[in-house]
């Protein structure tokens, strides 16, 4: 029961566009993950250069396309 | 989702893409991944940029040499020079990985990439955007388009890559561009 409240309420830290956009400049590409949870066609039409597609749908199928031991930027 | 899943730190871009004011890229995730195979060897990537590097380095001098504009004409000099400044940073990368590293004229030989950066063809870019082409705002704007798809399409490959080799290369070469693309936006903003 407390896992799964856990995963319903853990904060999540928000980052405005030029934290992140420092964030991406200050560190090293690969040790950090910037993830894009938008639909392809939304993608197709503007994304963050490096972004990962990975539409929000299929997140919960996808964990193992992703480092939890990085740092993920999400938007 | 993902921060009860083990993922330790998950940040959310407040706002979400409309709030990015950076440069983005387009298209699709599939877009000139038709460039690799996925098993290049690190060398076999460096030569691949090396010669997207030279390639659009060459489109700047052939836009340059037809413009009666003197600013113009500089700023796309200094543009050809900073793609020569990557070639320069790619052959010490090569220096880097191979133990028995090559000379500039013998690498130059290997080099077959006939697309500039962003995987581009030079003379398609220059008529289909011939028409922005014409002042210093329309040359820093496309060119920071062109450099916005080349981080882009670097990462890209670096995710599609199967040798993690080959991906910290890929790695190396995105953070020069990340850093480029910024020089970029920081000009264009002096100049807007």
């Amino acid at each position: 029961m407390f896992e799964k409240l856990k995963k319903l309420f853990t904060p999540v830290e928000s980052l405005t566009a030029d934290e992140a956009r420092a964030y991406i400049n200050e560190h090293p590409e690969g040790s950090f993950t910037l993830l894009d949870v938008r639909q392809p066609n939304e993608y197709e039409r503007a994304h963050i250069p490096g972004a990962k597609l990975i539409p929000i749908s299929k997140l919960s199928d996808s964990y193992d396309k992703l480092d939890a031991d990085k740092p993920v930027i999400v938007y | 989702m993902l921060s009860g899943q083990g993922f330790q730190q998950v940040y959310n871009l407040s706002g979400g893409i409309q709030a990015w004011e950076g440069t983005v890229a387009e298209g699709p995730v599939e877009l000139n991944l038709d460039m690799i195979r996925g098993d290049e060897t690190p060398v076999e990537i460096i030569t691949l940029a090396y010669g997207m590097e030279q390639n659009l380095g060459t489109f700047y001098r052939t836009v340059s040499a037809r413009t009666g504009d003197s600013e113009l004409y500089d700023l796309l000099s200094m543009l050809a020079s900073i793609e020569d400044r990557h070639k320069g940073r790619l052959m010490e990368l090569h220096r880097s990985v191979e133990p028995s590293p090559l000379s500039v004229e013998d690498f130059e030989t290997r080099v077959t990439a006939t697309l500039m950066e962003g995987g581009f063809d030079a003379d398609e870019f220059i008529k289909r955007n011939d028409k922005y082409l014409g002042t210093v705002a329309e040359v820093l704007d496309l060119s920071l388009m062109l450099e916005a798809q080349s981080l882009d399409l670097y990462l890209r490959f670096a995710q599609e890559t199967g040798s993690d080799e080959t991906r910290r290369v890929l790695h190396t070469i995105g953070d020069e561009e990340k850093q480029h693309l910024e020089a970029l936006g920081r000009l264009r903003n002096d100049r807007a």
